[in-house]
């Protein structure tokens, strides 16, 4: 705490007297931008090289972005599902059909007009070739007809809902453009069957844009399950879910556990987390790399100039107010890179793409959400490497002696 | 006052030497270049500081002008003893009181020549109106208001030395040091610069010293003042 406070406040007081010295220092900005223009070819190289970092930077945030769309928009807070004890996800869980008989009538579960707002269902996974000619595991999901009422979110966009006992699969659109043959009308080849593509959906990028959905009869005959894998209920408000589950809990019928399905949503974002590890080591490498390229256009220019260093000294310019010159320059040359970059990560946006869950072992489909937030980062951390990049040239150039500076270095 | 000291006479010194010496280190190795410089040079005079290559011409300039410290006695300018003054002191004091003119004119490329003109007034202080009448009143006794928005690469060299000429007198300061100032100019251009110079001192009062090897342009100033191995060899009253 103590070491991090020793590191940061330096470091706050540098950028604030920095602001500070922008406005009340003489030494005009257009110097350093037209010094800047006047060295095109180092310093746009330089921004080039600043731009792809944190084009990168910016891609890797919005993948971590994505995933967490698509997780947290797929729950309610006055939702739960119900798993065996410590299953953690519904594929590694199970609860027979008699007790599943029970749970579903459960008093504390809300009631509309066609009954209990629940749905039981199974989830599997399925290997399918990708457009990439890999294999990736799908999970497929067999619900109930109340299941799809109880996401809301999820939308029919073509076709029209699966139909029980008739092997009928709704694939989500999204999937259609990594998974070939998902076209409506075509067949998929899951547990001994042909299932036929009745209808595409769209789940505003919830997770359930990486499922397949059918019947959960269908399924749990063709995969030969004797069991469910979990339940999934509404109560009458998030409040009710402290008794619900423990109710279910005690019930010595049950002995299931209850999961309010927001935090089970926010367990599996850390589908993400490798994704994340390795965007930041990359990350790093690269902003290591975009430092140095930004130090050495600096040095150069500081090694360059010498002499204008030497004679705005004689003028009367002093240290203070040429290292704060300097370190401006080096962070507009950044800031130039950062803001190129963050408007180049623009393309990526909404682009498709998928991780295997290291939980699921299932394909997680996302796509890059690249936010006003996300660019803003970006273009700040285009000004540390500014900051970092630029300190030591304009150090540099503050300090060398004056005599020495009027001859050229 | 010292015997040994060269005065100029003629009126209130602008410039009070005493004893001043320079030495650089070369790891244990003292190297001397100035030394024992008992000087006084009155307000208002034209100087040219005179002698062969290494006799210390430049490093005693670069003393005068608050550039360089001495590594031995004291130096008055205009009115301040420069041995006490820190290092902002200094710059604050050579913006207010120096006017540098030099042998590659030192212009700032990226700027025009009105901009490069400006450049000691912003740190005076004056507002955008005070600066722009500065200016222009400087590139004008220059003969260069047509050539005010010009950039460096856009004048001769002539052009370029009258631009710094006006910027070392914008801020009307008492001195000008010039160190060769017509060492990159041709024979017409160079006249045109040291009549300039001769018409600031003459008109305008201002004190100039100016380091030059060339023995026409040390023949504009009123006294020639000659070293030798960092000792002040002889003193010299221009007959014009």
């Amino acid at each position: 705490m103590i070491l991090g406070l020793l590191i940061v406040l330096p470091v706050v007081a540098y950028l604030a007297w920095l602001v500070w010295a922008l406005v009340a220092y003489p030494i005009p900005l257009g110097y350093n931008l037209r010094s800047l223009w006047q060295r095109k070819v180092s310093s746009l190289s330089t921004a080039a090289a600043i731009a792809l970092v944190v084009g990168i930077f910016v891609v890797v945030l919005s993948l971590a972005q994505g995933l967490s769309i698509a997780f947290v928009s797929s729950g309610r807070a006055d939702q739960a599902l119900v798993l065996r004890p410590n299953a953690r996800f519904e594929l590694n869980s199970s609860i027979e059909r008699d007790r599943m008989r029970i749970l579903k009538v459960h008093p504390l579960i809300k009631r509309d007009a066609e009954g209990f707002m629940a749905s039981a269902e199974v989830v599997v996974v399925k290997l399918f070739p990708m457009a990439d000619g890999t294999d990736t595991n799908v999970t497929v999901r067999g619900l109930e007809r109340r299941g799809i009422g109880l996401r809301p979110q999820v939308r029919l966009v073509q076709g029209r809902w699966f139909r029980p006992g008739l092997s009928e699969v709704v694939v989500p659109r999204k999937m259609q453009g990594r998974f070939p043959g998902m076209d409506l009308g075509r067949h998929l080849r899951m547990g001994g069957r042909d299932w036929l593509i009745v209808g595409t959906f769209d789940a505003g990028g919830a997770s359930y844009e990486s499922e397949v959905w059918s019947d959960v009869n269908d399924i749990m005959q063709a995969f030969r399950r004797e069991s469910y894998s979990a339940l999934l209920v509404r109560l009458e408000s998030p409040e009710r879910l402290e008794g619900f589950a423990k109710a279910v809990e005690e019930d010595k019928r049950l002995k299931l556990e209850v999961v309010q399905e927001t935090a089970y949503f926010k367990e599996l974002t850390k589908a993400g987390d490798p994704i994340k590890v390795l965007g930041n080591l990359i990350t790093l490498i690269l902003t290591g790399a975009a430092i140095f390229a930004a130090m050495n256009t600096m040095y150069a220019a500081v090694a360059g100039r010498t002499k204008e260093i030497g004679t705005l000294r004689a003028l009367g310019f002093r240290q203070r107010e040429i290292l704060a010159s300097f370190q401006w320059e080096s962070i507009f040359l950044c800031l130039t890179g950062g803001l190129l970059g963050s408007g180049l990560a623009l393309f990526a946006n909404g682009i498709q793409t998928g991780t295997t869950s290291f939980d699921t072992f299932a394909d997680v489909s996302f796509a890059f959400t690249i936010t006003p937030g996300l660019m803003a980062q970006g273009v700040a951390f285009s000004l540390v490497m500014g900051l970092l990049g630029g300190f030591l040239p304009a150090w540099r150039a503050s300090r060398i002696p004056l005599t020495e500076a009027m001859k050229g270095g | 006052m010292d015997a040994n000291r060269f005065d100029l006479g003629g009126g209130e010194p602008i410039i009070i030497l005493d004893d001043v010496a320079k030495s650089y280190w070369r790891e244990t190795l003292e190297i001397p270049v100035l030394q024992g410089i008992d000087l006084e040079i009155p307000r208002g005079s034209y100087i040219a500081l005179m002698g062969p290559s290494g006799s210390g011409k430049t490093t005693l300039l670069n003393l005068i002008a608050g550039i360089d410290r001495p590594t031995g006695g004291s130096l008055e300018v205009c009115g301040h003893h420069l041995n006490g003054l820190d290092d902002d002191e200094l710059a604050a004091w050579r913006n207010l009181h120096v006017g540098f003119i030099f042998q590659n004119y030192n212009l700032v490329p990226v700027l025009n020549a009105f901009e490069n003109v400006e450049l000691p007034l912003l740190l005076t202080g004056a507002g955008r109106g005070e600066r722009r009448d500065r200016v222009e009143e400087a590139l004008a006794l220059v003969n260069l208001t047509d050539r005010m928005f010009n950039y460096p690469r856009q004048l001769s060299g002539g052009q370029e030395q009258r631009v710094a000429i006006a910027r070392a007198i914008v801020t009307n300061p008492d001195l000008l040091v010039a160190d060769e100032p017509t060492g990159a100019l041709d024979a017409k251009n160079a006249e045109e610069v040291l009549g300039l110079m001769e018409r600031l001192n003459a008109e305008l009062g201002k004190t100039i010293v100016m380091v030059t090897h060339d023995p026409k342009a040390a023949h504009h100033a009123r006294h020639q003042i000659h070293l030798e191995k960092g000792v002040l060899d002889r003193t010299v009253e221009v007959n014009r």
